[in-house]
C-alpha cells in the first residue's frame, strides 16, 4: 500500500488532460461570434495505472513496470458534481459508483484544514484523493479547489501570500506553498490555482480589485514553477491547472488579468516558469465563480447598455498591472506589500446593488475570455438555474457548470422535472405546476400535500425504465429505475436458500431486473417524516435530470453544427430552443422557495405535538392529510 | 408460513431454521433491522436487500399516523409503498402507545390514547390493530398486547398478562375473519413481566392456542435483558419447537448471541442503525466510536474482513471520522456496515450451529468482543444455564451490569 512500494515513475505521473472543440467547421464558419457561441467539446483524461502481475490491483509488490491506461471522456457542455466534506451530498459510495451522471466530481479542500497536515495529504497510493474519498479512477475525474466555490460567506481578507479558508474549526490561512504541497500530495486530476478573490464586505475599492488581479497573476506564476516529478529528470509542469478568473464586477480588471496571462514573459519571470512562454501556456482551463459576482454590486454602468464606460478606466488598470508584474516571481516582495483596504468608504456608492442580470454576467465573462484562446474549457460554478446555464452557453460558450442548484433542490425536497429541448408537443399537467406567468415549474415540491396520494414517478417528463408504454426518455436514476439487487452478501452457508433461482427461495416478483419507480407519495411521506432516504432519492434523480438536460443541449448543438438537421430532426437552432425553454419554464423558481419553507416547517415542527400542529395548519390551508 | 428446523446445537438450545413467508425465505436465527417509517434510515430497499437482509420491521403506530391507512391501501400495502420485495414484520402499535404517549390508559376494550392529530380520546382495539396491520400487509403481524414496563411490579403485571391473552383471542378472531391467514402470519406475545409464575401461566394459555398462531414473541423484556434472561430461557424452553420464537427489542451483539443460545430465532432493535448515526461502528473487536480523535489519521477500514459496501470500498476510519454526524453520507456508510455486522453475527451463528461448533463460536466471539476487559456477568450466567462456560479456563473478570463497552472519549 505504501507509496514507497510504487515504482517512482508511475507514482508521480499525473493524468493527461485535454480538451478539444468538436463542433464542425461549418458551425464556426456560420457563427457570427465564433469565440463566444454555444459549442461542443470533449474533455479527455488519460490516466496511467501501475499494474500488478495478475493485472488487477494497484499497489504492487514487487513493483512491475507495466501500466494500464484509463480514459475518462466527457462531452461538453456538461456539469461537475459538487461535494460537501468530500462526499456528494446524501449519496453513499455504492450509489456514487453506480451513477452514470457522476463523471466529474469537484472537491473543495477547505473542510480538511481542521487538521495539520490535512488528512487526505497523508493517504498513500498512486491516486490519494480518489482513494481517500472512494471515487473510481476509471470512472471519475476529480478536481480540487481550496475554497468551496458555492460558499459566499464573508471571510477575513486574504494576504499577499495566503488565502483565508474556512473549516469546521474556523478560518485557516493557506499559503501558496501549502497549496502546492497539498496538491502534490493528493494528486487531483485538475486543480484550481489560488486566486485572490475577496470575500470581504462589499463593495470593493478599485484598489482592492487591482490588488486581486495582481496577486492572482503572481500566485499563478508561483504555482506554475516547474518541479521535478521524477528523480533525475527535468522539472516539468505535470498539474492540470484551472484558473479562477479574478476582477470582480470590473470588466476592465477582468480583461487586464486575462491579457496578463497571454503576455510573453521575459527574464526572471520567464526563467521561473521555463519552458512556458506565458502563464496561459500552463493553464488547462478557465473558471468563473458566479457566487462572488452575484453577491457583488453590478457594474456601475451596465456594459451592455454602455460599453464605452468600461473602456474609460481600462488603460489605467492595465498600466498598474504592468507595473506590478515585476513582483510576480518574488513572494518575499509580495509579502511586503500591504493589503489595500477592502472598503474605501469615501469612494463608495452606498445604494444596494441590484443582482447582476444575465447579460451583465455574460459581459463580465466575455471580458475575461476575450484575450484568451477559445480552445480551452470554460467552467462556471454557482449557476443558479438552467435558464442561466443556457444563456451562458449561448452568449459566452461556457463548457462546464456545477450541480449545486440541483443538489440544493434535492436537499429542499424538490424533484426536478424538466427537459431540454422542450418537447414539441409542449408541457402538460404531469409536468410542473403552471404559474401565473404562464410558465411551468422546473420540478415538484414533494412536500406539498397534493403529492400525498400521488403514485406517479417523480418526473412527468421522463419514463421509468420499468414502464414500456411511453415514448418519453427514461430517467436512469435509482429512484425512477431502481435496479434489482443483483448480488447479496451471504452470511452463512445456508443463505443461498433465500436466493436460489427457480427454487422455493426465488421471488417471481423480484426477478425483474428493474423495479417499479419510487412514487411521489412515498417521497412525500419520507420528507414529512424527515427520513434521509428522501434526499438520497432526490439527489440521484435531480443529477440524472441535469445529466439529461446537458445531453439535450449537446444534441441540439450537434444538430445545429453537423448534419443532424438534414436527418429530419425537428430541433431548432440552439438560440431558438433556448427561447422556447425560457418561455416554457419558470425562471423565478418559486417551487424552490416553497420547498425550502416546507423543509423548515417540518424541521421546526419535530417533537411532541407535531401532528396536531400540522393538522391545524393544514386545515387552515384547506387540505387534510394523514387522517385515518 | 412454512417453518422447518434444519439443525440444532448439541449443547445449547440454539437452532437453525428455514422460514418461508409470502415474500421469500428467511434463514433463522436472524436479526431484523427496523424501518420505523417505511425506510431503513438513509438507504434504499435495494441497498438493504443487497446486504443480505431478507426480513425487516415496520412500526404500525408510525405508519398509521403517516402516511396513514388510506395511502397504504391505495399503494397496495407497505411492501409496494416502500419498494421492499422481501419479508416484512409489523408490531402491533401497542408498545409505542405506552412509550410515546403519557396519556394512554388501558381498558378491556383497548388502549385509550390522545390522538396525536386532534388530542381527542381515541381507542386502539385489538381488532383495529390487526386490521391496520392487514392494510400494511406485513408477512408477520403481532397481536396487540398490554405492555407494562419490565420494572413494573404488583398486580398490574398479572392483569396485563391475562388481558394480553384475552386480546390474543380477539386478534385471532379478527385475523381469521379477514381471510388473510395464508399471506399474513399472526404471532402471539408472551407477557408476564419478570415473574416466572406469571410467565408460566401465560405460556400455558398461549401454547393452548398454538394451532391458531404462527409464532411466538417474548415481550416485556426490552431494556431488562439482565434480569430477563432466565425468563427468555423459561419461555424458549417451553414454546413449541415447530414455531419461530421472536425476542422483541434485542440488538446488542452479546444479547443476540445469548438469546440464540437460549433458543430464540428472531430479534429486532433500532440500536445498530441508531448508533451508526451517532458515529459508532460495530465490529467483532467491540464498538468503535468514529468521532474520537484517535481515528483522525487511521487509513484502515472499520473492519478489513467485513463484506459490507463501506469496508469493501476501502473507506477509511479517517474519512468516516471526517463525515460522521455531519454528512448524511456518513450515517449511510456506518448504517450499511452495522447492518452487515448484525447479519454476520447471526450468519456465523447459523454456520456454527450447523457445523456443531456453536459453543466455540460463543467463546471466540466474547473473547474478541470484550477481550480481557471483562464479560457481562449475566451473559456468563445465562450461557452457563445452557451448558456453555465462557470463562472455561480463562482469567477474565466478570462484570456486573450490562457490561457493554462504549468508547466515550479518547481517554478511555
Amino acid at each position: 500500500m505504501g507509496q514507497q512500494d510504487q515504482p517512482e515513475e508511475l507514482v508521480m505521473r499525473f493524468p493527461a488532460f485535454s480538451f478539444s472543440l468538436v463542433a464542425t467547421a461549418s458551425a464556426f464558419a456560420s457563427s457570427s461570434r465564433p469565440k463566444f457561441g454555444g459549442r461542443l467539446g470533449k474533455i479527455i483524461l488519460k490516466r496511467q495505472h501501475p499494474l500488478t502481475e495478475d493485472g488487477s490491483a494497484e499497489g504492487s509488490d514487487p513493483p512491475v513496470k507495466q501500466t494500464t491506461e484509463h480514459i475518462i471522456d466527457l462531452d461538453t457542455p456538461n456539469f461537475l458534481s459538487t461535494t460537501s466534506r468530500g462526499v456528494v451530498p446524501h449519496l453513499s459510495r455504492d450509489h456514487c459508483n453506480s451513477m452514470s451522471a457522476l463523471r466529474w466530481v469537484h472537491i473543495p479542500f477547505e473542510s480538511f484544514l481542521d487538521h495539520t497536515p490535512p488528512v487526505p495529504t497523508l493517504q498513500c497510493g498512486p491516486n490519494p484523493l480518489h482513494t481517500f474519498l472512494g471515487f473510481s479512477t476509471s470512472k471519475q475525474l476529480l478536481s480540487l479547489s481550496l475554497r468551496d466555490p458555492l460558499d459566499a460567506r464573508e471571510m477575513p481578507p486574504n494576504g499577499n501570500t495566503y488565502v483565508s479558508a474556512n473549516c469546521i474549526r474556523g478560518v485557516r490561512k493557506v499559503t501558496l506553498a501549502d497549496w502546492h504541497k497539498y496538491t502534490l500530495a493528493t494528486r487531483p486530476d485538475l486543480v484550481f490555482a489560488l486566486s485572490d478573490i475577496p470575500f470581504t464586505p462589499l463593495p470593493h475599492s478599485q484598489k482592492r480589485i487591482t490588488k486581486s488581479i495582481e496577486r492572482s497573476a503572481g500566485w499563478l506564476a508561483e504555482f506554475l514553477r516547474p518541479h521535478k516529478t521524477v528523480t533525475n529528470s527535468a522539472p516539468t509542469h505535470p498539474l492540470n491547472i484551472l484558473v479562477q478568473m479574478p476582477g470582480g464586477t470590473s470588466a476592465a480588471a477582468r480583461e487586464a488579468f486575462a491579457r496578463g496571462l497571454t503576455e510573453t514573459l521575459h527574464d526572471r519571470e520567464a526563467e521561473a516558469v521555463k519552458p512556458l512562454r506565458c502563464l496561459d501556456d500552463g493553464v488547462a482551463g478557465y473558471a468563473f465563480d458566479l457566487v462572488t459576482l452575484r453577491a457583488g454590486p453590478g457594474p456601475a454602468d451596465d456594459p451592455v447598455i454602455n460599453p464605452s464606460a468600461n473602456q474609460l478606466d481600462a488603460p489605467t488598470e492595465v498600466a498598474e498591472i504592468k507595473e506590478a508584474s515585476t513582483l510576480l516571481q518574488d513572494s518575499n516582495l509580495l509579502a511586503g506589500i500591504p493589503t489595500p483596504s477592502t472598503v474605501c468608504a469615501q469612494e463608495l456608492i452606498t445604494v444596494a446593488a441590484p443582482p447582476l442580470s444575465a447579460s451583465a454576467l455574460s459581459t463580465l465573462l466575455r471580458s475575461s475570455l476575450a484575450p484568451l484562446p477559445p480552445t480551452k474549457p470554460r467552467l462556471v460554478t454557482g449557476s443558479c438555474s438552467p435558464h442561466e446555464v443556457l444563456e451562458l452557453i449561448r452568449d459566452v460558450g461556457v463548457d462546464v457548470f456545477d450541480s449545486g442548484w440541483a443538489v440544493s433542490a434535492a436537499s429542499a425536497g424538490v424533484a426536478l422535472d424538466f427537459v431540454f429541448p422542450v418537447p414539441s408537443e409542449g408541457l402538460n399537467a404531469k409536468n410542473g405546476r403552471l404559474r401565473l406567468s404562464g410558465r411551468r415549474d422546473l420540478g415538484h415540491n414533494i412536500y406539498d400535500t397534493e403529492y400525498a396520494h400521488d403514485f406517479a414517478r417523480l418526473a412527468g417528463s421522463f419514463a421509468a425504465s420499468s414502464d414500456k408504454s411511453t415514448a418519453l426518455p427514461v430517467c436512469p436514476c435509482f429512484a425512477c429505475s431502481p435496479p434489482s439487487s443483483s448480488s447479496h452478501i451471504l452470511h452463512s452457508s445456508v443463505d443461498e436458500q433465500s436466493y436460489s433461482p427457480g427454487g422455493e427461495g426465488d421471488l417471481g416478483k423480484a426477478k425483474a431486473t428493474i423495479q417499479p419507480p419510487v412514487t411521489r407519495a412515498y417521497v412525500h411521506h419520507l420528507l414529512h417524516t424527515h427520513e434521509m432516504s428522501a434526499h438520497t432519492l432526490l439527489v440521484a434523480h435531480n443529477l440524472a435530470v441535469l445529466d439529461a438536460f446537458f445531453a439535450g443541449v449537446r444534441r441540439v448543438l450537434s444538430h445545429q453544427t453537423a448534419d443532424g438537421a438534414s436527418e429530419g430532426q425537428t430541433a431548432l437552432p440552439l438560440p431558438d430552443e433556448i427561447t422556447r425553454f425560457l418561455d416554457a419554464y419558470d425562471r423565478n423558481m418559486l417551487v424552490f422557495d416553497e420547498a425550502k419553507h416546507a423543509w423548515l416547517d417540518v424541521d421546526r415542527a419535530r417533537g411532541k405535538g407535531r401532528l396536531a400542529r400540522e393538522k391545524g395548519k393544514e386545515s387552515d390551508g384547506g387540505s387534510i392529510e394523514g387522517s385515518q | 408460513m412454512q417453518f422447518e428446523v434444519l439443525a440444532k446445537c448439541h449443547t445449547t438450545r440454539a437452532r437453525v431454521c428455514r422460514m418461508k413467508l409470502a415474500h421469500g425465505v428467511t434463514m433463522l436465527p436472524t436479526f431484523m433491522p427496523v424501518a420505523t417509517q417505511a425506510a431503513i434510515k438513509g438507504l434504499t430497499p435495494q441497498q438493504v436487500e443487497s446486504l443480505g437482509i431478507t426480513l425487516i420491521l415496520n412500526n404500525t403506530y408510525h405508519l398509521n399516523l403517516r402516511p396513514g391507512i388510506k395511502v397504504l391501501d391505495e399503494a397496495g400495502g407497505a411492501h409496494k409503498f416502500q419498494g421492499w420485495n422481501r419479508n416484512l414484520l409489523t408490531d402491533s402499535g401497542g408498545f409505542q402507545l405506552v412509550s410515546l404517549s403519557k396519556f394512554t390508559t388501558i381498558t378491556e376494550e383497548g388502549a385509550l390514547f390522545a390522538s396525536p392529530f386532534t388530542g381527542e380520546p381515541t381507542m386502539l382495539t385489538p381488532e383495529e390493530s390487526i386490521s391496520i396491520q392487514h392494510s400494511i400487509g406485513a408477512d408477520i403481524i403481532m397481536q396487540l398486547d398490554d405492555v407494562v414496563s419490565s420494572l413494573t411490579v404488583g398486580p398490574r403485571v398479572g392483569e396485563a398478562m391475562e388481558r394480553s391473552v384475552r386480546w390474543l383471542d380477539r386478534c385471532i378472531e379478527q385475523h381469521e375473519r379477514s381471510g388473510r391467514k395464508d399471506v399474513q402470519n399472526l404471532f402471539a406475545i408472551v407477557q408476564g413481566g419478570l415473574d416466572p409464575v406469571l410467565r408460566d401461566k401465560c405460556l400455558d394459555q398461549m401454547i393452548e392456542r398454538k394451532d391458531r398462531v404462527a409464532g411466538y414473541a417474548i415481550g416485556g423484556l426490552s431494556g431488562g435483558e439482565e434480569k430477563g434472561n432466565s425468563l427468555i430461557k423459561q419461555c424458549a424452553d417451553r414454546l413449541p419447537v415447530d414455531r419461530p420464537r421472536y425476542s422483541m427489542g434485542i440488538g446488542f451483539a452479546e444479547d443476540l448471541l445469548v438469546c440464540v443460545a437460549l433458543g430464540v430465532d428472531m430479534a429486532d432493535c433500532v440500536f445498530p442503525t441508531r448508533t451508526a448515526r451517532f458515529g459508532v461502528a460495530l465490529t467483532f473487536g467491540g464498538p468503535l466510536n468514529l468521532k474520537l480523535g484517535k481515528h483522525t489519521r487511521s487509513f484502515e477500514p472499520i473492519d478489513k474482513d467485513c463484506p459490507c459496501p463501506t469496508c469493501t470500498s476501502g473507506m477509511s476510519r479517517a474519512m468516516l471520522h471526517h463525515i460522521v454526524t455531519i454528512e448524511t453520507a456518513g450515517a449511510h456508510a456506518v448504517t450499511q456496515h452495522n447492518l452487515v455486522f448484525q447479519a454476520q453475527i447471526m450468519g456465523r451463528a447459523r454456520d456454527a450451529i450447523i457445523e456443531g461448533r456453536f459453543p466455540d463460536y460463543l467463546r471466540t466471539f466474547f473473547r474478541g468482543y470484550f477481550g480481557d476487559k471483562g464479560y457481562p456477568e449475566w451473559c456468563v450466567n445465562a450461557l452457563r444455564s445452557v451448558g456453555v462456560d465462557l470463562l472455561d479456563g480463562r482469567e477474565v473478570p466478570v462484570i456486573p451490569g450490562s457490561g457493554a463497552k462504549w468508547e466515550y472519549s479518547d481517554a478511555a
